[in-house]
């Protein structure tokens, strides 16, 4: 206790020192006084009364030094000491400190922005309770035409898995939907998601006003209730919490509103703003051929990820006999909840974090080699120091105090950069990038950020400081030592150099190879046009479209409105655009064929279509003709098929005229005639190579499902012109259907190639840092190394060697070492690069071309760093005179 | 000068303790005399060891001190013994009178081997 108070004064001691200070001298001045008065007293004269006093008691500074030391905390005291004096060297040389702490703030600052999405995206658990027992489950297909590891849940086998496992302790299922809401202000299409009772239970989540659905609920013959979140809460009904006394009109229905979700509650989707109960029939859960779902479960407590896969297995062999039609080839794959949604990122991720990892490395390089060059400046000062009788050690503490220093500095500055990151990217929003609202500069981020800047404060600091204080002393203060002391950290500044162009030559090819592969991507043939073509969404729901003559009326009436416009050529609408959605496909028969075994039935995937669709996307008919509103349901019925489809199983065969059925040839279905083949397109994204493909006309597509969602408009000009005139045309075909998604093809086309553009340009971005650092860092030990020979270049002129030679001499030396760092660079790319394999497209992580390309790129900067100052800066125009009177 | 010990830091704590108990406030000047002379000037107390050992004393809280005048007018720094060093100085004399008693026996003229 009394030793914990002593402490505590001491912590206090280091303050008000002057006082203290001053206190002390008066007290032992008044001491020595006393002293002397006695001895005057005594009888002594004043002078040896004095004398005599002071042989007494001792040197007076020594006194007070052991009377300070007790004072005070003398580590702390001297850390302070050393902490003021590395402030007052930074600010000595403002220009030094500027360029160093810039350069660790642009390292930490880079390294800190891409944590935090790390963090939020891969490391951070998801926000809901207990979430590291949350998984997604699949149907895990492999039948021999069709594999798929993550296929969608089937109703029946949803129910199946609810009912006979022994490892979750409830499993939720939901589908995406939209609705058209209308009654609250203008009518709004907004993201939905129908949902069965437990998923809420499943995410153990309540609502924050209201309450969430029950059994009840999820009846076919309930009432139609739904669940909305607070940003549709705020935003139309102006937060009233009277909405639970409400209903509201969906698609033309009422809706009892029984609660309002938190307000940082999202599940699936971030954008989604409704949940209505799924209420599935028992019909419906019977059903184990139609697989639409998605499944989110919770594991029970201490049931790991492994025992589950291992009872969805064995609960997947039991319903394969139960249901060898439908389930043969049919397991079941459970994956964590966090890692389905992290998933895709990881791989961009890490190879990212390993760029900025590598940034981060050259900063240190770069700063070690400044501080090193400054060493060598602050040499005299620092073998006074040592001569004047500081230890060794306290020099290096000394020195390390100066880069921690700068370190803390540079962290300062990098989070602020990194702040400003993270805002450009919220604001940018890229869509594939998951839990963007839960990117931003928490603590974790902090102690990340201040962990690598000690860390590098320490890399960089350590090397400079161990060289300083390794010479000897008596040459640092001899004249003319300079040329000693300065090739030994010549030598280091060089190895410096090589290394960071090692890792420069890493991160470029890195980029290199991203940009490779978004070039393939950008030239891959969509198969369509996306230029002047613009595109939107209305979706007839409600009471007026149950039929199919009522959909069709309002296509044709929607299609008749928007080709009066002024400026569009031709329009028309299908199920989904491309770029945008992964279809559904169905398996089908073909007429006088064989029926395959089950499991082995032809799938394709289906879109409906009105007439026109091919010419306005400008997708090539290759044979037969397209659609026309004479295909009434009276007449023929007929389908258009893609060119690989045609070639899958027609192949050497002509497929106009034959007939086509969903389902087995024994189902109650009918038979569509094939009447065109057209030409493949790019359906879900731009890397998807196109599958088998069949196009029905929507005049004879009567099932509800083959509803027409998306429209494309081809202008003659730039077709956001016309964006503006849509909702007033559409209104008049139907005041109560909103128009959402108005956009040009060209916009989707790059929000599709917007993930690999994400990471290409983040990738570039820290491949331009590195290459601009690695360059500054060989132009300023080349600048430093041509002043250091300065009079050997003037002995060589005198001498008689010509300026060339003298610039080649120069030259040579730092392209030898740059040529190393290369060297080195390429062995580590080479073994590097396939970590981001699966980034590339179209190249391989060796690509001779990209390496090629970025040695000439780096041999070209080293050129230039070694070349300027080589040429301008020094050599060429050292006077041989001044030169030799240089020391 | 030489033939004169040096105080043992911890010897010194108790020495101030009990000269404070003793004379009440006194000046470090007043403290080192009253040890000297009490150890019939065997002892030297310079103020190389003193201040620092009564810094320790008042961080420790066992005395505090304050500024007055001395004797002649002149201006000193007067430390007294609080009550926490009351305690620990009859805690320390205790010891200390223990620990001399056991020595005593020790090095008392050979009682066990005679």
């Amino acid at each position: 206790m009394r030793r914990v108070r002593g402490w505590l004064l001491r912590l206090g001691g280091l303050f008000r020192r002057e006082r203290r200070e001053k206190d002390l001298a008066t007290e032992i001045e008044s001491h020595l006084q006393m002293h002397i008065q006695d001895h005057l007293r005594a009888g002594m004269s004043a002078e040896e009364a004095r004398r005599q006093a002071l042989i007494k008691l001792g040197g007076i500074e020594q006194t007070k030094e052991i009377y300070r030391q007790r004072r005070g905390l003398p580590v702390l005291e001297t850390l302070f000491q050393d902490l003021r004096f590395a402030g007052r060297m930074l600010l000595k040389n403002p220009g030094f400190t500027a360029v160093v702490v810039l350069t660790i703030a642009l390292g930490v600052g880079a390294n800190a922005a891409i944590f935090s999405v790390v963090h939020a995206v891969l490391l951070k658990p998801l926000p809901y309770p207990e979430s590291d027992r949350l998984v997604m489950v699949w149907e895990k297909v492999s039948l021999p035409n069709y594999q798929n590891d993550q296929n969608e849940p089937s109703p029946g086998n949803f129910a199946d898995w609810r009912s006979q496992n022994s490892v979750f302790e409830n499993l939720g299922a939901y589908r995406n939907r939209s609705f058209n809401l209308t009654g609250a202000g203008e009518p709004v299409r907004v993201e939905a998601e129908q949902v069965s009772a437990g998923l809420f239970s499943v995410l153990k989540v309540n609502a924050a006003l209201g309450r969430v659905f029950t059994a009840e609920d999820d009846q076919p013959a309930g009432r139609h209730v739904v669940v909305m979140s607070d940003g549709l809460w705020k935003s139309r009904f102006g937060s009233n919490a009277k909405i639970l006394s409400k209903t509201i009109l969906l698609d033309g229905e009422s809706y009892n509103v029984v609660g309002v979700m938190p307000p940082d509650f999202h599940f699936p989707d971030r954008n989604d703003q409704l949940w209505v109960p799924i209420a599935m029939t028992s019909q419906d859960l019977a059903n184990h051929g139609s697989h639409f779902l998605l499944v989110t479960a919770r594991l029970k407590r201490n049931v790991t990820l492994a025992q589950a896969q291992g009872d969805l297995n064995r609960l997947a062999q039991h319903l394969t006999e139960l249901y060898p039609d439908t389930n043969t080839g049919v397991q079941a794959k459970v994956i964590a909840l966090r890692e389905e949604i992290a998933g895709p990122m990881r791989p961009v991720l890490v190879a990212l974090f390993g760029a900025v990892g590598f940034v981060l490395l050259i900063v240190c390089a770069n700063v070690a080699s400044l501080l090193l060059g400054r060493a060598s400046a602050r040499h005299r000062e620092i073998g006074i120091r040592i001569a004047l009788g500081a230890g060794r050690i306290r020099i290096l503490r000394q020195l390390l105090t100066e880069s921690a220093l700068l370190a803390l500095l540079g962290c300062v500055f990098g989070l602020l950069f990194a702040r400003w990151g993270i805002l450009t990217l919220k604001l940018l929003n890229p869509p594939h990038i998951p839990r963007m609202d839960e990117i931003h500069i928490d603590t974790s981020v902090l102690f990340f950020s201040l962990a690598i800047s000690v860390l590098a404060g320490f890399i960089f600091g350590v090397l400079p400081a161990l060289q300083a204080t390794r010479d000897n002393i008596n040459d640092s203060l001899k004249e003319g030592a300079r040329e000693s002391a300065g090739g030994a950290s010549l030598r280091t500044r060089n190895l410096l150099v090589i290394l960071e162009t090692a890792l420069g030559v890493v991160v470029v090819i890195g980029a290199g190879l991203l940009l490779r592969s978004f070039l393939i991507l950008e030239r891959v043939p969509l198969g369509f046009q996306p230029r002047s073509v613009l595109t939107f969404r209305i979706i007839p729901r409600g009471e007026r479209y149950s039929q199919l003559a009522g959909r069709t009326a309002f296509y044709q009436q929607a299609m008749e409105r928007i080709e009066a416009l002024p400026g569009v050529k031709s329009a028309a609408a299908v199920s989904f655009i491309p770029l945008t959605f992964a279809r559904s496909s169905k398996g089908f028969s073909i007429e006088g064929r064989v029926a395959p075994a089950a499991g082995e039935i032809p799938m394709a995937a289906y879109d409906a279509v009105t007439p026109g669709y091919f010419g306005s996307l400008q997708i090539s008919l290759q044979s037969g003709r397209d659609f026309s509103w004479g295909d009434t349901p009276q007449a023929q019925r007929v389908v258009i098929i893609n060119k690989t489809m045609a070639r899958t199983y027609w192949s050497g065969e002509d497929p106009l005229g034959k007939r086509i059925k969903f389902g087995t040839p024994d189902d109650p279905f009918p038979w569509w005639t094939i009447a065109g083949v057209v030409g493949d397109i790019r359906e879900y994204d731009v890397l998807t190579a196109p599958r088998p493909t069949v196009y029905l006309p929507v005049s004879q597509a009567d099932d509800s499902n083959y509803l027409l969602r998306d429209w494309v408009v081809r202008t003659n000009g730039d077709p956001l012109t016309i964006a503006s005139s849509i909702p007033a045309a559409m209104r008049q075909v139907d005041p109560d259907l909103p128009v959402s998604r108005l956009r040009s093809l060209e916009q989707l086309r790059n929000i599709s190639v917007a993930p690999q553009r994400f990471s290409l340009s983040l990738f570039g971005l820290f491949a331009a840092l590195a290459l601009v650092l690695a360059a500054v860092g060989i132009y300023g030990v080349m600048t430093y190394s041509v002043a250091q020979q300065t009079r050997e270049i003037g002995i060589r002129i005198a001498m008689g060697a010509r300026r060339g030679d003298v610039v080649k001499l120069v030259l040579g030396e730092g392209l030898r070492h740059a040529a190393l760092g290369v060297i080195l660079g390429l062995a580590g790319a080479f073994a590097l690069t396939r970590l981001m394999e699966r980034l590339l497209y179209g190249v391989r992580p060796t690509d001779p071309i990209t390496f090629a390309c970025v040695t000439l790129l780096l041999a070209g900067v080293a050129l230039l760093a070694c070349y300027l100052p080589a040429r301008r800066r020094r050599a060429m125009r050292v006077d041989p005179i001044i030169a030799l009177r240089h020391e | 000068m030489g033939e004169r010990a040096d105080v043992w830091q911890g010897t010194l704590a108790l020495m101030v303790l009990k000269t404070l108990q003793a004379l009440g406030p006194l000046h470090g000047y007043g403290i080192a005399r009253r040890i000297e002379q009490t150890s019939g000037d065997l002892l030297a107390v310079n103020y190389g060891t003193l201040y620092p050992a009564l810094l320790k004393l008042e961080q420790e809280g066992y005395i505090s001190s304050e500024w007055g005048t001395s004797d002649n007018n002149r201006k000193a720094k007067y430390y007294k013994l609080t009550r926490a060093g009351r305690k620990q100085l009859d805690k320390e004399a205790r010891e200390w009178e223990q620990t001399t008693e056991i020595l005593a026996r020790f090095l008392a003229p050979g009682k066990e081997s005679a």
